[in-house]
């Protein structure tokens, strides 16, 4: 709520999967410099939204603007390119790849010779390798190694590691700290307010909500595919917000009524 | 054991397998024929059929790479036959080339078309082509075969694609390297092969980091295609004639090549090298049967016993060495 207009303005989205109606009639802006939680239950629609918007899912109907401008196609080259990162819960890494090579999967710097474009190994391992020591990954761990030795944290490391290396305007984070450790969750939620303080909009979705209740400025809440509550966190206590998520959009209309 | 010290070896290259087996193969033939295998000249023979398999083992690796399969190369090889011959007669061997090899495009175009816009598994669209291209290149030919007169087998392109030797070898052997190193640089070192190998191993973390899934596999179809079809203008160049059977079950043998060779059929892990030596395995024991005078209809039988075999070793060494 820092800037006058919404970075990311989602109006009346709609989305089936053949007969399955995923997303219904979904209406929500998100700002610059803003931290959002995005919570709900299994199922309630959560990631099929940030699908939508970091372009993997096109959707049935209603429009999504980025920086005022519609967006007319959806995939994830053109999302990235406008600078949408995602943390993605169970996709994003290749296992038959090395860290360096998934690290620049789908930009990956080039040295031309005679116009040729041949990968820039010196420079992908060289700054993979800082952050995968950045990220606490394993001593014996180095940028060459497949992915598929990684545990399952620095798996999650490496995709926010890379997330975060890529100077972006909005980061999204599909449940980041699962499979961590106390401490790298810590870590993650101290760069999640990081990010926003440098005036990026980050999209949090988690299953905590005594977390996200803490880290984020709004949080919203999505039942059966449809979003029941936007709110400020300063405008209930985390108590409130568990209250709403288990009674779905009752308690909110509820109160609205009061 | 000292052994063991092999294991990470083996876990980092599949393709050692296949080399193991080649050069026990290679001694037990060389042994075993009285000197009718390993001689110059069946050597050089070998290595020519070896060019042509292996060009389009090739190919289909790097399809196989991306988790799709393409076994209409038989047909597509026997269409790249055809148009080389049936151009040739009329104007320079190097254009017929370029024809043949657009021909070969062209089908690889048209299984890539079909399968990333349709959705449907690629060994049966590939299935249905492989049928297709037959049916035409019997249908053209009707019969009879296509050859190039005797009167225009000269000149350096027509020796330079397959119908001459130099320093001994065919031909075909050279391209086979060529072709061999510009694919190797192109799979290790630059972004086309960073993105086909991310396709095979999960297409679907390669499309969220956007890559253009489709057009990698398009690709990939296209120039399997390619090389299908300019293997086909090899061995046509050296026969100088071909039939409508041209190539036929050669798709089985580049596929078998290929998975001896390492390259992961799921996708994702790919070995040209060891395809390559896939392919010399493939015609090393054909040529072997054929020297030791094995009856033709034994052949097929033997071929793939020592294919199940091979294939067996490879999977068991690979096990050892994934053993802690």
């Amino acid at each position: 709520m820092t800037n006058t207009h919404p970075l990311i303005q989602v109006k009346n989205l709609d989305l089936h999967f053949g007969a399955f109606h995923a997303l219904k009639n979904v209406s929500v802006d998100f700002h610059a410099g803003e931290l959002i939680g995005l919570v709900g239950d299994n199922g309630a629609g959560k990631t099929t939204l940030i699908r939508v918007l970091c372009g993997i899912y096109a959707p049935s109907s209603g429009e999504v603007f980025f920086d005022g401008k519609k967006i007319e196609k959806f995939h994830p080259k053109l999302a990235i390119d406008q600078g949408i990162e995602t943390i993605q819960q169970s996709v994003g890494l290749c296992d038959n790849l090395s860290i360096a090579r998934n690290f620049y999967l789908g930009r990956e710097p080039v040295k031309r010779i005679l116009g040729i474009p041949f990968l820039d190994f010196a420079k992908m391992r060289e700054k993979s390798t800082r952050v995968i020591r950045q990220f606490g990954l394993r001593d014996n761990v180095s940028a060459d190694d497949e992915v598929e030795r990684l545990s399952g944290g620095e798996r999650q490391s490496v995709k926010i590691g890379r997330a975060v290396e890529f100077m972006n305007r909005v980061v999204i984070m599909d449940e980041p700290t699962n499979h961590l450790s106390v401490r790298e969750r810590e870590h993650v939620n101290e760069l999640a307010v990081q990010l926003k303080e440098q005036g990026l909009l980050v999209i949090y979705i988690t299953h905590d909500i005594f977390q996200v209740h803490k880290l984020a400025d709004r949080v919203v809440i999505m039942e059966n595919g449809a979003k029941v509550a936007d709110a400020s966190t300063d405008a209930m206590t985390a108590e409130e917000l568990e209250e709403v998520i288990r009674q779905g959009g009752r308690l909110v209309e509820k109160r609205e009524a009061v | 054991m000292t052994l063991s010290i092999a294991k990470p070896l083996i876990r980092r290259h599949a393709e050692i397998g296949i080399f193991l087996i080649g050069a026990i193969l290679v001694v037990i033939f060389a042994s075993t024929s009285d000197g009718k295998w390993a001689n110059l000249y069946n050597i050089g023979t070998i290595l020519q059929v070896t060019a042509t398999l292996g060009l389009m083992s090739l190919g289909v690796a790097l399809v196989i790479g991306t988790g799709e399969i393409d076994i209409s190369v038989g047909s597509t090889f026997g269409m790249g036959a055809l148009a080389y011959l049936w151009l040739a007669a009329h104007v320079d061997p190097s254009l017929a080339a370029v024809a043949a090899v657009a021909v070969g495009a062209a089908i690889g175009l048209i299984n890539g078309l079909l399968v990333t816009r349709t959705g449907t598994p690629s060994l049966i669209i590939t299935l249905g082509t492989l049928m297709i291209f037959r049916g035409i290149a019997i249908a053209l030919t009707e019969g009879f075969s296509f050859s190039v007169p005797y009167a225009a087998r000269k000149g350096w392109a027509y020796f330079g694609l397959g119908g001459g030797e130099f320093l001994g070898f065919n031909t075909a052997l050279y391209w086979l390297i060529i072709v061999l190193v510009i694919l190797m640089v192109m799979l290790k070192a630059m972004p086309f092969g960073n993105r086909l190998l991310a396709v095979g191993g999960s297409a679907e973390s390669a499309h969220s980091r956007g890559v253009r899934v489709s057009r990698i596999k398009l690709s990939a179809f296209v120039l399997c295609g390619v090389l299908a079809a300019f293997a086909g203008t090899l061995e046509a160049g050296k026969l100088g004639f071909a039939d409508g059977s041209m190539g036929r079950l050669m798709e089985l043998q580049a596929i078998a090549s290929c998975v001896l060779g390492g390259c992961l059929l799921a996708g994702g892990r790919v070995s040209l090298i060891g395809a390559l030596m896939g392919a010399f395995v493939l015609s090393s024991i054909q040529s072997y049967l054929v020297v030791t005078g094995v009856r033709p209809q034994w052949f097929i039988l033997i071929l793939g016993l020592i294919v199940v075999i091979a294939a067996y070793g490879d999977r068991s060494l690979r096990q050892w060495a994934l053993r802690k």
